[in-house]
């Protein structure tokens, strides 16, 4: 999927630095952020912190201007940095930087520099410029820049002191609360950078502090070059942005890197680090919080191996959190971070492959720098149950029903985001419970229909609510005031009798342009003159288009009984137009017969209109009765404007068509049920297709084989052979009635089933001059029965594809009727005549191509002078072939 | 001293200066001259958004079956991805992308080397995805300034996949808030849509222009329309779309709801098409009426005219004891309200009815005609911000253009009190002594709150919790806080109930602990429980 679609991130799994500026200045005392860019940047961020976090936020803007962009931006940033200090009067003020100041270079320490040149009043006002380009970076990159920024610029008191510099990546302020309880409760001394426990999440009081009177203050950052050690809990930033190695580079404090404390190592790590620096024994609280975690992990263990989880978001959080369910043997199938983190996977992987190997799960992925569309498409790949974190992942869960565990930011759709808990002992078993209650609701929930269906009912049919098999009933007919009864139509319709077809016409309207599902065989195109299929047409037709080329059809055609609606696309996608077309016809003739054909997607909401329009036949294509082999015969599923993919695309059209399906029965519709052979694919499921097709009352079944169009998913497919297709239906004929001459129409035949003359039917409203091609093109008669592919024996031809080949160019000419030469051994007495008859037939043709071909015939053909070519191929292709074969002996043109 | 002046006598005079003309009392009798649409000053806490915000975020997000890309890095698609509740459901023949953020995600190399070559991409990836009849490309800042020419690839994949392809140029640095933005998305609108469709003109139809179905307004008032017997064709552009917009030209009428996003359009249309168009508010049980019977007057068909009396009667009786034992609870309450560029105006109204003096006003980003009324639209001064944004003119469509009524028709209807082509602004219902702000700021709104006593603040969530945090109930207007609809009669009742919620939760009456002396908090609160 968008996997490989790196120009177009489909919902992104990620935020930009600025976001990650705006949080970490947050953590400072009495610091205001002054986004430097166009006001839009600092209005959209607050909204969002607001949101998650359900406290006031402020964020200043330079509210940059077209003039600013053209002059530069250094009057409107000192002229906000002058308000801000007189409106808050802050003592730190965070200049971040956007697209906007980056894209047009500007200085930003430059322009403080002049500022405190022209203000030395403001001297005690600290301010730290950050470079954070939304281009730059993730939120995550964003927020430790910001810190290591606050590093560099805060002024430094480098004599040595006793403290510990405690940094962190974004983690929740109930989460920082507990951080520094856990320090003071070791009894150490430390510097926390950033401190946003109380900014973002304050008490209620009667006045609100305009300025964040919480946090990490100046201060304290300036003995952070003298602190004892540096801990760096944020394990997967890289180092360019990480403070502890700048601390560590410019002035020797020593650095130690530890994971985010989430899972039961991760936290010992941190308490034994804790408890060596301290020097002293862990805690009575802590030994017993640890041991309550423990005995929670216990309790809820014979649930976990049922959990597929997806964690996503940043790098920090997915790699502590994924050591969380691997504790647990909840299996973590899909890994994701939309940061770009390329160690990731050499983090986690070990860890995950540990699980797999003792769940034997085969299959499970770690995505880095992904968008949420990947997500989805490998959760629903990988069958995963839970998602772990923040909200973002909410319209997954809307869609495909996995549901999201939402603790990480921002969440937006549920408030106490501030209160999220997921560090340390406590913290990680409030996760760790939330994920085994997701799971537990899963199967403990209602009447416990998963279990029900697995181990009780039979057949995917339960699934969908069906009740039990429906036997074929009487059709009754459609109460219409039709001369013709349902039997006499059935009787005199072409494609569902075989004896009609030889005597009566039909006529396909292509007014259905639009379709509803991607079918990876399929590929819809207008314009294709010389190509014979489903989904082909040379124009789309309004109805009242439609209904003239009708009447004049009449005309000509004899015996035109029956008219269709067969695409281009669906016609149920297209249902005004096939309504209206349907009703004009009607009114003309009320003795012509009606069939529709349809994916079935939109069935069950037409169905009844369907049989009041008098449509008496209709044709669904139906591939697979299993979701699992549907999901890969569907591309995607469009219905009532979501966009599905995967097995909950080919669930939905399942379900549709067999509820669709049972009412046009119910209703007296006579239902064909085609179904494409899919070599790997379907072909073993197909009888199946069709019990099931029995089961509710269909009428026959129509096995075909795949055509295999250029651009389409199934384009390399390897083709069921003829022989293949017979043996399925044959089987399938035990249990349904089958069509064994479907020629697979085109959306705008015309006609007998065998001879197409739509052409003739082409232009009707310009008048049409075929220029005739200065060079004689060559000419080819080739063999097929399905009109499509070289798939007949020369002897057993009854009918010629006539082609042209000029300059690359493959067209279609005509078809020619013979009479077969071979049918067996009985009527072998006049076989000269029969090949004379042939042969003059092919007298204008250079060369014949089909599958096989006996030695008598090809030597007389070649004493003619006509080419002979064996092949087993799409006809253009084998003509394209042949003709360049010819060329190359000759000389090319 | 006037609570206008004690506040702006806080800031510098370099500040004064610039809000004096920003923040008025209103005077009875007098022109109320208020200056609007101008840069906000940098470094105060406003709460203005960008161009692109004004584009993306209003105007075209919400048409549902159009694809739109954020070409740009990738925080401005992700903050703009379903934050405005903009309600929208796909259907049988329409496609909904509402749940999808597409954007270009630009990094680095592709702000140094351009980014046309992404885009390009990016198209090609999004047809084949999702195979839209209609996709939308809006700008961030550094697509403009490193000269990508969105405009010339739109048009090359017009031609390429055969489909409609928007660009809009809202670049965030465009004019001085989201108004900018607003006007660009209505003049391509303009070009790339409305008038393309080949649909026939049906009875009583109508557009319904700025209403963007916030928590399900448009659906409110469209239930209403279609109850009556008017046909709507289509809706700008709250759970629109581009399938039905296309038509809109057939229609003889655009009501008007939000003049200051969309009044470009109906100009537009007025001029191109001759269709009509009319100021309506939907929201507030007289106004809603008001605009009713104003809409069948249009049309002057009695079977009209009766049915909405009907229509009216029902559902105003379906509501009354509701809106009655609000009233009772609401009674002399005093209601601040800052929000949009119509949207304050539209709800005055109703809280009058609910018992509430609206006593602190202003817009976000509103013109001068949205305060002062349309006839003034002439003596506003162009300046260097206002005229970097694109402004088009359109001449009559000979193959569309109908007149549906006459000027005189028109003429008669305006001496009846129908607002044909006219609006009044927030002067039209605001009270005598109440303050204006505009563009105002988070130090502005606190100190109003202490200085008028406010009951109810209606805002946004950028200071719903500055609000809350000074003990005064906080209701968003952007976005209802997750509730809705409160427009028409039923949106009405709605609105009330929240509002008594919001005033009467009990944790109001428990701010202070039971273990202190004295209380901390003065003022009066709504707290009746």
């Amino acid at each position: 999927m968008s996997k490989n679609l790196v120009n177009l991130n489909v919902n992104p799994c990620k935020m930009c630095m600025p976001m990650g500026a705006a949080n970490a200045f947050y953590g400072i005392r009495k610091c205001m952020n002054l986004l430097h860019g166009s006001q839009g940047c600092s209005t959209y961020i607050r909204r969002h912190m607001a949101t998650h976090y359900n406290e006031p936020v402020d964020i200043a803007s330079s509210s940059l201007t077209e003039e600013g962009t053209v002059y530069g931006g250094e009057k409107n940033l000192k002229l906000g940095l002058e308000n801000l200090i007189k409106v808050y009067d802050p003592e730190v003020i965070g200049v971040s930087t956007t697209c906007l100041a980056e894209t047009i270079g500007e200085d930003v320490s430059f322009i403080i520099k002049n500022f405190y040149e022209e203000h030395p009043e403001y001297e005690h006002v600290t301010i730290i410029p950050v470079q954070s380009a939304g281009y730059g970076g993730t939120q995550f990159e964003g927020f430790m820049a910001t810190l290591k920024a606050i590093v560099k610029n805060v002024p430094m008191e480098i004599e040595a002191n006793q403290k510990i510099n405690v940094i962190t990546s974004m983690i929740s302020p109930a989460d920082t609360r507990y951080l520094k309880d856990l320090f003071k409760a070791f009894g150490l001394d430390i510097i926390l950078l950033p401190d946003l426990s109380e900014n973002l999440d304050g008490v209620h009081k009667p006045d609100y502090d305009r300025l964040p009177a919480n946090g990490t203050g100046i201060e304290d950052i300036k003995m952070m070059a003298g602190a004892r050690l540096t801990l760096e809990i944020s394990n997967s930033i890289r180092s360019e942005f990480s403070p502890g190695v700048y601390l560590n580079e410019t002035y020797g404090v020593p650095y130690q890197r530890l994971n985010l404390p989430i899972g039961l190592k991760n936290t010992d790590t941190l308490i034994k680090t804790l408890a060596r620096i301290a020097d002293i024994d862990v805690p009575d609280a802590i030994k017993k919080s640890r041991g309550r975690f423990l005995d929670g992990m216990v309790d809820s263990h014979k649930y976990n191996a049922e959990g597929r989880v997806v964690i996503f978001g940043e790098p920090d959080f997915v790699m502590a959190a994924v050591e969380l369910a691997c504790e647990n043997g909840i299996m973590p199938v899909v890994t994701a971070t939309g940061s770009n983190c390329p160690e990731l996977e050499m983090r986690i992987k070990p860890l995950i492959q540990k699980v797999a190997d003792r769940l034997f799960i085969e299959d499970y992925v770690i995505l880095n720098d992904v968008d949420f569309e990947t997500i989805e498409a490998e959760a629903l790949r990988l069958d995963a149950n839970m998602m772990l974190g923040n909200s973002d992942a909410r319209r997954i869960e809307e869609k495909s029903g996995i549901p999201l565990i939402r603790c990480a930011f921002p969440i937006h759709d549920q408030v106490g985001g501030q209160r999220i808990r997921t560090l340390g002992y406590d913290g990680s078993l409030d996760l760790l419970d939330k994920m085994t209650n997701t799971l537990l609701r899963k199967v403990e929930g209602g009447f416990r229909e998963a279990l029900y269906n697995k181990y009780y009912e039979e057949g995917p049919k339960s699934k969908y609510g069906l009740e039990t098999p429906i036997i074929t009933k009487e059709v009754t007919p459609v109460t219409t005031n039709k001369a013709m009864t349902l039997e006499e139509k059935t009787a005199n319709h072409p494609c569902f009798n075989c004896g009609a077809s030889q005597k009566n016409s039909r006529m396909h309207l292509p007014i259905a342009p639009k379709c509803n599902i991607q079918c990876n065989y399929c590929v819809r195109k207008y314009d294709c003159m010389n190509e014979s299929r489903p989904g082909v047409t040379t124009s789309v037709l309004s109805p009242e288009e439609a209904f003239a080329k009708y009447k004049l059809v009449k005309e000509k055609v004899e015996n035109l009984t029956v008219i269709g609606i067969a695409g281009p696309g669906d016609a149920l996608a297209n249902f005004d137009e096939t309504k209206k077309a349907l009703e004009m016809i009607h009114e003309d003739d009320p003795n012509i017969t009606f069939c529709v054909s349809t994916n079935g997607l939109m069935l069950p909401y037409h169905a009844k209109e369907l049989a009041d329009l008098n449509v008496s036949h209709v044709t669904v294509t139906v591939n697979a009765v299993d979701p699992a082999i549907g999901a890969k015969i569907y591309k995607f599923v469009n219905f009532m404007g979501k966009h599905y993919v995967g097995e909950a695309a080919a669930s939905i059209l399942l379900a549709n068509q067999l509820a669709g399906i049972k009412m046009l029965v119910d209703l007296g519709v006579v239902v064909k049920i085609n179904t494409v052979t899919l070599k790997g694919i379907n072909d073993g499921h197909i009888e199946e297709v069709v019990k099931t097709m029995r089961d509710l009352g269909c009428y026959i079944s129509n096995i075909m084989p795949l055509i295999p169009v250029k651009g389409s998913a199934f384009e390399g497919l390897e083709i069921a052979t003829n022989h293949e297709i017979t043996e399925i239906r044959d089987r399938c004929g035990l249990h349904l009635k089958q069509m064994y001459h479907c020629k697979q129409c085109r959306a705008d035949a015309i006609g007998k089933l065998d001879q197409d003359q739509s052409i003739e039917f082409r232009n009707l409203t310009k008048e049409s001059e075929a220029k005739e091609a200065t060079e004689k093109p060559l000419r080819f008669a080739t063999i097929s029965k399905s009109g499509s592919l070289v798939d007949q024996h020369f002897g057993q031809a009854t009918e010629l594809y006539i082609y042209d080949y000029t300059k690359d160019a493959v067209a279609f000419k005509e078809k020619r009727t013979v009479k077969k030469y071979c049918d067996g051994a009985e009527n072998c007495d006049d076989k000269e005549d029969k090949i004379a008859n042939i042969l003059r037939e092919l007298e204008d043709c250079d060369g014949v191509i089909s599958m096989r071909i006996g030695d008598g015939p090809s030597n007389r053909l070649e004493k003619k002078g006509i080419k002979v070519f064996s092949t087993y191929d799409r006809i253009e292709d084998a003509v394209k072939n042949a003709a360049q074969s010819i060329l190359k002996v000759s000389g090319g043109i | 001293m006037d609570p206008r002046d004690k506040v702006l006598d806080k800031y510098s005079s370099k500040v004064y200066k610039n809000r004096k003309e920003h923040v008025i009392t209103i005077k009875d009798g007098e022109p109320n001259v208020i200056t609007a649409d101008t840069r906000t000053v940098p470094g105060i806490m406003t709460n203005r958004g960008c161009c692109y915000a004004g584009a993306k975020g209003v105007v075209i997000g919400p048409l549902k079956d159009v694809l739109t890309i954020t070409h740009g890095p990738i925080g401005c698609g992700f903050y703009s991805w379903g934050t405005r509740r903009n309600k929208a459901k796909g259907d049988e023949s329409t496609k909904s992308f509402l749940e999808y953020c597409l954007s270009t995600d630009m990094q680095e190399t592709d702000i140094v080397f351009g980014g046309e070559k992404k885009l390009r991409q990016a198209l090609k990836e999004a047809v084949e995805i999702f195979d839209p009849e209609c996709i939308a490309i809006a700008s961030t800042c550094p697509v403009g300034l490193i000269g990508d020419d969105i405009h010339a690839i739109a048009s090359e994949a017009e031609k390429e996949y055969g489909i409609t392809v928007m660009a809009f140029s809202c670049e965030g640095y465009k004019g001085v808030s989201q108004s900018g933005g607003h006007h660009i998305a209505n003049n391509g609108l303009m070009k790339k849509v409305i008038g393309t469709g080949d649909a026939s003109p049906v009875k009583y139809s109508v557009n319904l222009l700025g209403e963007y179905n916030i928590g399900g307004d448009g659906w409110e008032v469209e239930r209403l329309l279609k109850r009556i017997g008017y046909n709507v064709i289509s809706i700008m552009t709250g759970d629109g779309s581009y399938a039905t917009l296309k038509n809109a030209h057939t229609a003889d009428l655009n009501l008007v709801q939000c003049h200051r996003s969309i009044n470009y359009i109906a100009e537009m249309m007025k001029t191109k098409y001759g269709t009509d168009w009319m100021k309506v508010n939907f929201i507030g049980i007289d106004t809603t009426k008001k605009s009713l019977r104003d809409l069948a007057k249009y049309f002057n068909d009695p079977e009209l005219i009766k049915r909405t009396e009907e229509v009216i009667a029902e559902e105003e009786a379906s509501i009354a004891q509701g809106i009655a034992a609000c009233q009772e609870k609401l009674k002399g309450k005093k209601a601040a309200i800052y929000v949009g560029g119509s949207r304050s105006h539209h709800y005055i109204n109703l809280l009058n009815s609910l018992g509430v003096d609206t006593v602190l006003a202003g817009y976000e980003f509103a013109h001068r005609d949205d305060y002062e009324g349309r006839e003034v639209i002439p003596t506003i001064k162009q300046d260097a911000d206002s005229k970097n944004i694109e402004s088009i003119t359109v001449a009559k469509d000979e193959s569309y253009y109908k007149e549906r009524l006459t000027e005189e028709e028109l003429m008669a209807l305006r001496a009846d009190g129908i607002p044909m082509e006219e609006y009044n602004g927030m002067w039209e219902d605001i009270m005598d002594g109440a303050v204006i702000t505009d563009d105002y700021n988070h130090f502005e709104t606190e100190q109003f709150i202490k200085e008028l006593g406010i009951d109810i603040f209606f805002s946004g969530i950028k200071d719903k919790y500055v609000i809350t945090r000074m003990g005064v109930p906080s209701r968003q207007l952007h976005s209802y806080d997750y509730s809705g609809p409160y427009a028409g009669f039923k949106g009405a009742l709605n609105f009330a109930n929240d509002v008594t919620m919001a005033t009467h939760i009990p944790a109001w009456n428990m701010l202070t602990a039971p273990w202190k002396k004295t209380p901390t908090l003065n003022g009066s609160l709504g707290g009746n429980e």
